[in-house]
Parts: structure tokens; C-alpha cells; sequence
């Protein structure tokens, strides 16, 4: 058997090798693997996995114990001593102890996750060695909105930086191929053919500026020769298993569906997980000459990642300054020869900036909003994170110190006795601050342990891959762990340390002792300050998912349900209209369709203008489709037609959305009746300004994502020979299943097996792959989904931490108060009275945290919601409930105590004097 | 050396060694007192135990045979001393001494 297939803990590993003296860990982890192993067989990973963690426990406390008590000097008796009082006071009070212990521990758990994530987030991109002087090369987003940038370029944006800036040592650059077809023949000759959505082309000197780890080839060479491919080495593993991957040849599927042959030059460890560039296949860009050449040019082709590293010492601000020379002078020929108008007319007034952004920034970036190239993180997240980290361990330090501070004045007996056989007060400061560090060390003991057992939970979750182990051999970690734990005890323990301790014996032996008075006003400030937040946070939390459900559930403005696609359609060519037929007969489908994009990710753009005088040229999206595709998809036509397969000229005439008509200046749906859209023309922005006539307009639905507004679309008829991107790009054949087929799982599954197989038998190497079209759209607010389930799960710890404290305080309160109830009950009053008294005491500050929270709660949920175009609205019984529910729990939770407060008999509270 | 006695859990301990005789590690110590004593023992205290008989001299050491399973570590192999033997020796008699004295099984009922 192979003992590699066995992972010990680690964290245990480590714990062991600290505390153990080396020269009896070999033996130690031989023994504990050994048994380890034979539990995994017999009683399941996790059984092992937890006996595991109690044997090495065991181990350290049987070996360490043993030393520690057999020494008998001064300071160990000391610490011995001070052991035992803490114990026995712990025990004493078991209720608050444990409460106390729990808040603590729960409240440390979930800031040490949100640390780890907000660490994990803010430090992407931080492994490549050059990485201070690598920066992207942005531009404004000259397709959406001038003002905002955008991360990719023109091909010669690189090029003219080499030329007009020596700042740059080097000029690097990235192209999305989007998703290739890739084939490999395995050394037996089998056959596999892969997609691969994550396959870039890039420059030869790629790897001088980034520094992913090579595992086989040179990052000098690897990428300098034409149809060259780097890999990753889980990619080497995917195509060729364990074979040797290096120097193989892998065929990639052309647009025409010929194969490419290319060489592997290099296997690259993989990419890590904390890179805004997350790739599976790099092509050299040489590979392109041939159609990369003579379109060199074009400033508006941008699909190109531009990065420059710069030399050491250069002043990025002059730099910066420096290249705004660059579009106007080489950005010219694209505007004069494309759009058939000079730079300054294309660009009318707006600055065609080039902006460097540094790497460290890219990830996190809001602007630009997105990359082709990887992940993108979302700043927003991060700081609301970060507080609600901070927030919950503030509420649960407070709690902490709230809790200790109240149970102590339990003790001031004890310090009298204390006192009067002879403890100085230095003694007794010593013995509280001990107590209160040894309660915090022992509750972020517990927390560590906490983090790591639900890590993975979290990790599923946010589709993160955090880890605890690597940072508690990091210093900086240790060191504020340590800090934490020391201020925080020392803060808790102050109080009785230093207050307590100043008494008077005589006073306190008597029972003068009004010490728990005195910091009431401050016991209930902090109660009231916990329950705010946690109110806040609970209305916060309603709106995110508020907003969620609204969006999910938003009138998209066509019917997405029941709509399959299928991918790969333009691999077919003209075998799409076999296919087609084929499924128009399938008695499963009610209707086919094809287009060459489908939403939510129209993305498409062009520059058109109206047909009137003066026309503003303007961005308007296109969709080249058939008319079968818009009747599948069930647009409302508002005015005109849809396309006619029996009218010929219908190639050429195009159909707009609402947004459209009104951009290009013809007016709003209302005025349609004296001013009819129809039978207008629009040209076209660029080439040869064809004019192209309007048939149809549809009412606005949304094809990109609820996320955006809905702009301005034109649907081109997908024969329209007239664009230059005619028959180019993806293709897709939409179907609208019948719906009886949809309900039953195996009814859906067997159509799947069925579209596959017909698929293969007209071209077994194109990959079957499809996709819903209501989980496509569901899929654009899956980041906000999960930030929402993360949130509600912090929500409520922070619920839970506020109710442990509040719970704590009532015990105590009830307990301080019995002979005060035991008088009033002599004195008649009945249970309900005594629950009624006390219960309003809480519920008062419960009140006014409603009233503190909601304001503050309104301010953060309405600034939130105003990054979304279409939002749910801010209703007042949200607050109401919120309120509502905070209260009742609140009673809840004092409820108990007051109940076995006052059921108390008066005579057990009174007898003793 | 005082002659101390050996505790119960010792003595199993140290019988168990003399039985697997050179082959004596944490693990088979453990499993072999379980074996015999039918309780789960946890390996911490078989570690510990060993070790105390090992510092009273009862036991001695080296370390020796990796094998396959435990991450190629080596193991501690265990031995019982001469005074190991006698201790043994020593309780047993003991034990032997008062059966012998019980009453009830000397009359035979």
C-alpha cells in the first residue's frame, strides 16, 4: 500500500512537534500513522481523523503534565495554585463560564474566517518577483461608457508602447481565443477531444514578466516559436495522463474546422489559485501571424491584455503622462479608415487615455469592472466583510468583558478573606489578570480549532481555498494572536484586577458592597451598543436577500424557461440545417432556433446612426439571429414584424429594442403612433455606411444580465452578408422543449442522450456541450448568492454572540436581585408582575437599539442598493420585523431567567443574612 | 534503585514486551495488552508507560525497522532489562505468595 494515500492532520503534526522533544517524534508520528491508517480502514476517515487529534492531545498532556508537576520550586506552585482558583472558580459558576467561553470562542471563530478571506482576497497576484513593476495597460471602454476603463487593447497598443516609451523593459501581451477545441491522441492512438475555455495566446516574453513556475521546457524559448502550446500541469495530466508531455503534439480545432497542429514547449506548474490570470493552455502569438498581421492595426480590435514591466526607478505619473501621446498619433488610421472619420471626430473630445494599473490593484479592480483573463474580486464585499469581522469580535469582546466584569463582583468576598490572611493586592491583581488571559488564551484555542474544522464548509461556500495551517507558523499571525489575547484579557480583567482589589476587607466582609452598581450604566450602554449592531446587521442582511429574490425573480421581458442551447453549432457549418431538421421533427421540441449569440451575454456592439440630418453617432448591441430564435424566446413585438422567412429582403432589414429607437432619437413608445420607427433606415457608423431598414421593434428585455440596465439592441437577420462579421463567431441552436419533458427528470435526461447522439452522428469530434437558459441567467448573481449565504451565516453569529451576552446578563441580574424579588413576593406580588418588572429592564434597551440601528441600517442598505438598476424597495415592515424579532428573542432569552427567578421561594432567598 | 513495584498497567505493559520479544512498538504493545486485557488502551499512555519503565530501567531501546505503512518512520523497539525480568519475576511471586494464603481456595470450595 502506498502511505502517501494517507494524510495525517497537520495541524495536530505541528502542535506535536512543538511541544514534543524531537528525539521522540519519529517514533511518535510512525505509531500514530500506523493507526491511523488502520482506523481509516476499519471506522471511517473522520472517526480516524478525530482519534487521531485525541491520541496526539493525550500524548502532549501525558508528557508535559508529568514534567510540570514533578517540579516543586516557587513560580510553578505559584502558577499551580493560581491554576486551581481559576478552575474552581470556573466550576463554580459553570453557566457563565461556559456562556462566557462559547461567546467568546464563536466570536473569535468568525473574525479569524473573515481574516483569512479578506487576506486571501487582498493579496492576489503577490508571487510574481517583478510584481512592483508590472503594470496593465487599460483604456477608456470605448464600446459602453468613455469614462469608465477597460482592461484589454488593441494588438498595437504593445507595439507602439515598444516604440514611442524605453521605459518599458518589456511589453507583454494576452489574447482571449475564447473556447478552442483541443485533440490529443494518447500513445495507444486513442483518441480524446477536449474544450477548453481558459486557452490564450501570448507573447514570447510572456514569462519575463510573470513568473509562473516552470516544470519542464524553458520560459525563455517556450513560447517564441509558432505553434507553440505551454500547458499546465494539470492540463498535461487531463490530456496525457502520466505519460510524458513534453514534445507532444496537440491538434486544435480551426473555425473551419480543420486542425492546427501544435508542439507542447513547456509544462508550467499550476497557476495559483491567488492569480487575477487563470489559464489552462498559452499558444505563442506567432501562431497568428497570418491573420494577426493584417489586422495589426485596428485600435478597436480589443481583445488584447497589454502589460508592460517597467525599468527599475521609473516614475509611473510622468510615464503615465507620457503615452497620452501615443492614441492620437497611432490610433488615427483605425478611426479614418473604419469609421471613416478623423481621431478627434471619433473620439469628439473624450480623452482616449491609456491608464497603468498596477498588478497589485488588478484583482480587486471596480474599474475596469472586468477581465478576460481570470477572476475578479469585488472591493465592496471585502470591506463590508472586514467590518462585520471586526464588528463581530467587538461584540464578542464586549460580551467577554461585560460578563467577567459582572461575575467578579461575585468575588469581592472572596478578595476580603483573601486580604485579611495576608494576600497583598499585587497577589490578587496577579490572580485576576490570570484568570482573564487564561479564559481568552483557552476560548482562541478553542476558536483555531473551530476555524479549522469549518473552514472547509466556508470554502465550499465562497469557492475559496483558504487554509488555517500555513499561518500559524507565520510570525505576524502568532504575534496577533498573542497581542489579541493579552489586550483583550487585560481589558477584561482590569476591572476586578484593579477595582476589586482596592477594597477595603472590613467593607466587603460585611457586605457593603455595591460594586455591581456602579457599572451598570456602563454594562447596559455596552448591551444596548451589541444589540444595535446586531439589528443593523439583521436588516442589512433581509434587504441583501430581498434585493436576491427580486432580482431572480425579475420579469426578464422574455420566456426563459424550458429553453436548452446548444453549443458548438458553428463547428457544424452547413450541417446545422441536418441537425435542425432533425430536431424539428423530435416530438420533445417545440421549437428550434439559431443564433450566433444568446443572452445574457450579448456583448456584441457596433456605431450606427439614424437616417436623419444630424444624426448622433451612437454604440447599439447586436444580435444576428433568425426570426424562428425571437418567436422561441417570445419577444413582444410592439410595432412591426418579426423576420419573414418568405420575404427575401428581410436579410438585410433589422429589428430593434425600445432602448434603441429612443437612442437613435425617434422617440418613446407613446409617440410611435404618429411617428412609427417603422420603415425607417439606420446606418451603419463605419466601413461602407450601409443603411440598414427597420421591420420590427421589440418591447426592452434584458440580454445581459439584470445587473445593467437594458441598452440599446439591434437584431440583425444572421444572412445579413452586409457585416463584416457575417457567419463569424460562436453559433448556437436554442430549443424550447415541451414542458411535460422538462417536469420529468428522466424524460430530460434521455433528450440530452438523444441531442448527443444525433450531434455525433454528423461530427463525433465536435463536444456536445449545452446549457438552460434560466440557469444561465440565474448563474449572473451566483458571486452575489453566495456573499449573501456568507453573510447571513455571519448575521447570525453575531445574533448568537449578542443573545449568549444578554442571556449571561440576565442570569446575572437575576441572581443579584433574588432577595429583591423574595421582598416583593412577601409582599404580594404575583409571578407575572416579577416577569413583567424584569423583562422591561432588557427589553427598554432593546427598544432603543431598535431606534439607534434602524437609521443606520437604512443609510447602509439604501447607498447598497443604489449600485443596481433595478432594486427592491426599502419598506418599513422589514424594520418592524427586524425589530419585532429582536425583541422577542430578547425575551426569550431574559424570560428564562426571570421565570426561575421568580418562582424562587421567597423563603430559600430570604433565610440566609 | 529502590525496588518500587510495578503498577497494574506497568505490568501489563512490560508483560506484553517480554512477549513480542524484540518486536515490541508503541502500536503492537497496544495491541497486544488490549488483546489480552480486552480494553481499548489509548497509544499516549502505552507511550508514557514505556517510557517510565524505561527511566526506572526496566526497559531498554533502540530504534529500528521502517516499514512500509507509518511513512517509512522508523520504530522504537523495546526490550526488557535483567531487572525488568526480576521485577516481573518479583510480582509474580508476590501475587503467587497471597493466592496461596486465601483461605477459602485452599480448602478447596
Amino acid at each position: 500500500m502506498d502511505s502517501k494515500n494517507y494524510n495525517t492532520p497537520k495541524l495536530p503534526n505541528w502542535l506535536a512537534s512543538k511541544f514534543i522533544d524531537e528525539m521522540y517524534l519519529e517514533e511518535f508520528f510512525g505509531d500514530l500513522e500506523e493507526i491511523y491508517e488502520d482506523r481509516i480502514q476499519t471506522i471511517g476517515k473522520f472517526k480516524a481523523r478525530f482519534m487521531y487529534w485525541f491520541d496526539v492531545i493525550h500524548l502532549l498532556f501525558g508528557f508535559n503534565s508529568i514534567r510540570l508537576f514533578k517540579t516543586q520550586n516557587n513560580s510553578t506552585m505559584m502558577l499551580k495554585s493560581m491554576f486551581k482558583i481559576a478552575w474552581r472558580n470556573a466550576i463554580r459558576q459553570k453557566q457563565f463560564s461556559v456562556l462566557n467561553l462559547l461567546g467568546l470562542t464563536l466570536g473569535i471563530t468568525t473574525s479569524v474566517i473573515i481574516g483569512l478571506y479578506v487576506y486571501n482576497q487582498t493579496t492576489f497576484d503577490n508571487f510574481h518577483e517583478k510584481g512592483d513593476r508590472i503594470y496593465r495597460v487599460n483604456q477608456p471602454a470605448i464600446w459602453h461608457n468613455w469614462d469608465r476603463q477597460f482592461a484589454s487593447t488593441g494588438p498595437n497598443v504593445a507595439v507602439a508602447l515598444k516604440e514611442d516609451a524605453p521605459e518599458f523593459e518589456e511589453v507583454t501581451r494576452l489574447l482571449s481565443q475564447g473556447t478552442q477545441t483541443v485533440r490529443v491522441i494518447s500513445e495507444n492512438q486513442k483518441v480524446n477531444v477536449f474544450s477548453e475555455p481558459k486557452f490564450y495566446g501570448a507573447d514570447g516574453n510572456l514569462f519575463d514578466v510573470f513568473s509562473f513556475k516552470f516544470k519542464a521546457g524553458s520560459p525563455l524559448t517556450a513560447l517564441s516559436e509558432p505553434r507553440s502550446l505551454v500547458i499546465t500541469q494539470e492540463t498535461a495530466e487531463r490530456y496525457f495522463g502520466y505519460e510524458e508531455a513534453l514534445g507532444r503534439t496537440i491538434d486544435v480545432k480551426k473555425s473551419d474546422g480543420t486542425w492546427t497542429s501544435y508542439k507542447v514547449t513547456g509544462i508550467l506548474g499550476n497557476v495559483p489559485n491567488k492569480s487575477h490570470l487563470q489559464f489552462d493552455v498559452l499558444s505563442s502569438m506567432s501562431s497568428y501571424d497570418s491573420y494577426l498581421k493584417p489586422d495589426e492595426w485596428k485600435w478597436i480590435w480589443t481583445g488584447f491584455s497589454t502589460y508592460g514591466l517597467v525599468k527599475e526607478g521609473t516614475d509611473i505619473a510622468a510615464l503615465t503622462k507620457k503615452i497620452q501621446a501615443i492614441p492620437p498619433k497611432w490610433a488615427g488610421v483605425t478611426t479614418e479608415r473604419i469609421f471613416n472619420q478623423t481621431f478627434d471626430e471619433y473620439t469628439a473630445g473624450k480623452p482616449w487615455t491609456l491608464y497603468l494599473q498596477p498588478l497589485e490593484d488588478l484583482y480587486l479592480s471596480t474599474n475596469p469592472w472586468f477581465h478576460r483573463f481570470g477572476p475578479n474580486g469585488d472591493k465592496q464585499i471585502i470591506k463590508v466583510f472586514s467590518v462585520v469581522g471586526v464588528l463581530v469580535l467587538i461584540l464578542s469582546g464586549i460580551n467577554f468583558m461585560n460578563l467577567s466584569t459582572a461575575r467578579s463582583t461575585n468575588r469581592a468576598k472572596e478578595v476580603g478573606i483573601r486580604k485579611v490572611l495576608g494576600s497583598r493586592r499585587k497577589s490578587l491583581i496577579r490572580q485576576f489578570m490570570f484568570e482573564s488571559i487564561l479564559f481568552v488564551s483557552v476560548s482562541t484555542i478553542a476558536a483555531l480549532l473551530l476555524v479549522q474544522l469549518s473552514l472547509d464548509v466556508f470554502n465550499n461556500i465562497a469557492e475559496t481555498q483558504l487554509a488555517l495551517i500555513p499561518f500559524l507558523n507565520n510570525p505576524v499571525f502568532i504575534s496577533i494572536v498573542i497581542a489579541f489575547i493579552l489586550v483583550l484579557g487585560v481589558l477584561a480583567g482590569s476591572y476586578p484586577a484593579f477595582y476589586l482589589s482596592s477594597f477595603n476587607p472590613i467593607q466587603t466582609l460585611k457586605g457593603k458592597m455595591s460594586a455591581g452598581f456602579k457599572g451598570k450604566g456602563v454594562r447596559n450602554g455596552l448591551v444596548i451598543f451589541q444589540f444595535s449592531i446586531s439589528i443593523a446587521l439583521i436588516i442589512c442582511t433581509f434587504f441583501v436577500q430581498k434585493q436576491l429574490q427580486y432580482t431572480s425573480s425579475l420579469d426578464l421581458g422574455l420566456d426563459q424557461n424550458n429553453v436548452l442551447q446548444i453549443h458548438n453549432i458553428k463547428q457544424l457549418d452547413e450541417n446545422d440545417a441536418v441537425l435542425k431538421s432533425k430536431l424539428e421533427a423530435n416530438p420533445a421540441i417545440v421549437s428550434v432556433g439559431k443564433s450566433f449569440s444568446v443572452p445574457p451575454f450579448i456583448l456584441e456592439g457596433e456605431r450606427y446612426k439614424g437616417s436623419q440630418p444630424n444624426a448622433q453617432v451612437i454604440d447599439i448591441g447586436n444580435m444576428r439571429t433568425e426570426g424562428a430564435y425571437l418567436d422561441l424566446i417570445d419577444l413582444e413585438f410592439i410595432e412591426g414584424r418579426n423576420f419573414d422567412k418568405a420575404i427575401s429582403t428581410d436579410k438585410y432589414a433589422v429589428i430593434l429594442n425600445e432602448a434603441a429607437v429612443k437612442a437613435l432619437g425617434w422617440g418613446t413608445s407613446e409617440n410611435y403612433i404618429s411617428d412609427s420607427p417603422i420603415d425607417k433606415t439606420v446606418f451603419q457608423a463605419f466601413d461602407e455606411e450601409r443603411e440598414f431598414e427597420v421591420i420590427g421593434v421589440v418591447k426592452d428585455f434584458n440580454f445581459t444580465s439584470a445587473h445593467d440596465q437594458i441598452g440599446p439592441l439591434m437584431i440583425l437577420h444572421m444572412d445579413n452578408d452586409q457585416m463584416w462579421n457575417f457567419n463569424r463567431g460562436s453559433a448556437f441552436l436554442s430549443i424550447r422543449i415541451a414542458s411535460e419533458v422538462v417536469k420529468d427528470a428522466k424524460g430530460l435526461q434521455n433528450l440530452l442522450e438523444e441531442l448527443e447522439n444525433e450531434m455525433s452522428q454528423i461530427d463525433a469530434s465536435i463536444l456536445f456541450e449545452y446549457s438552460f437558459l434560466d440557469q444561465e441567467f440565474e448563474d449572473t448573481f451566483r458571486y452575489e448568492r453566495r456573499m449573501g449565504i456568507i453573510l447571513n451565516m455571519f448575521t447570525a453569529m453575531a445574533m448568537i454572540i449578542a443573545c449568549l451576552g444578554l442571556f449571561g446578563l440576565a442570569a446575572f441580574s437575576a441572581e443579584s436581585r433574588l432577595k429583591e424579588l423574595g421582598i416583593r413576593k412577601v409582599l404580594g406580588a404575583k409571578v407575572s408582575q416579577l416577569v413583567y418588572l424584569f423583562s422591561t429592564e432588557f427589553s427598554k434597551l432593546i427598544l432603543i437599539s431598535v431606534l439607534l440601528a434602524s437609521p443606520i441600517a437604512y443609510f447602509l442598505v439604501n447607498s447598497w442598493l443604489d449600485d443596481f438598476p433595478y432594486r427592491t424597495a426599502v419598506e418599513v415592515w422589514v424594520f418592524v420585523v427586524a425589530a419585532i424579532g429582536a425583541l422577542l428573542i430578547a425575551m426569550l432569552t431574559t424570560g428564562f431567567q426571570s421565570l426561575k427567578a421568580a418562582h424562587k421561594n421567597p423563603t430559600e432567598t430570604l433565610k440566609s443574612e | 534503585m529502590k525496588n518500587k513495584g510495578l503498577g497494574e498497567f506497568e505490568e501489563l505493559v512490560l508483560l506484553a514486551v517480554c512477549i513480542l520479544e524484540g518486536t515490541a512498538y508503541g502500536v503492537a504493545v497496544k495491541n497486544e495488552v488490549e488483546k489480552h486485557s480486552n480494553r481499548t488502551i489509548l497509544l499516549g499512555a502505552v507511550h508514557i508507560t514505556l517510557y517510565r519503565l524505561q527511566d526506572k530501567g526496566l526497559l531498554t531501546s533502540e530504534m529500528g525497522g521502517n516499514t512500509e505503512k507509518r511513512g517509512d518512520r522508523r520504530k522504537r523497539l523495546f526490550q526488557t532489562t535483567q531487572s525488568g525480568l526480576l521485577q516481573l519475576k518479583a510480582s509474580q511471586d508476590v501475587r503467587q505468595k497471597m493466592w496461596q494464603l486465601i483461605p477459602q481456595l485452599n480448602s478447596g470450595i
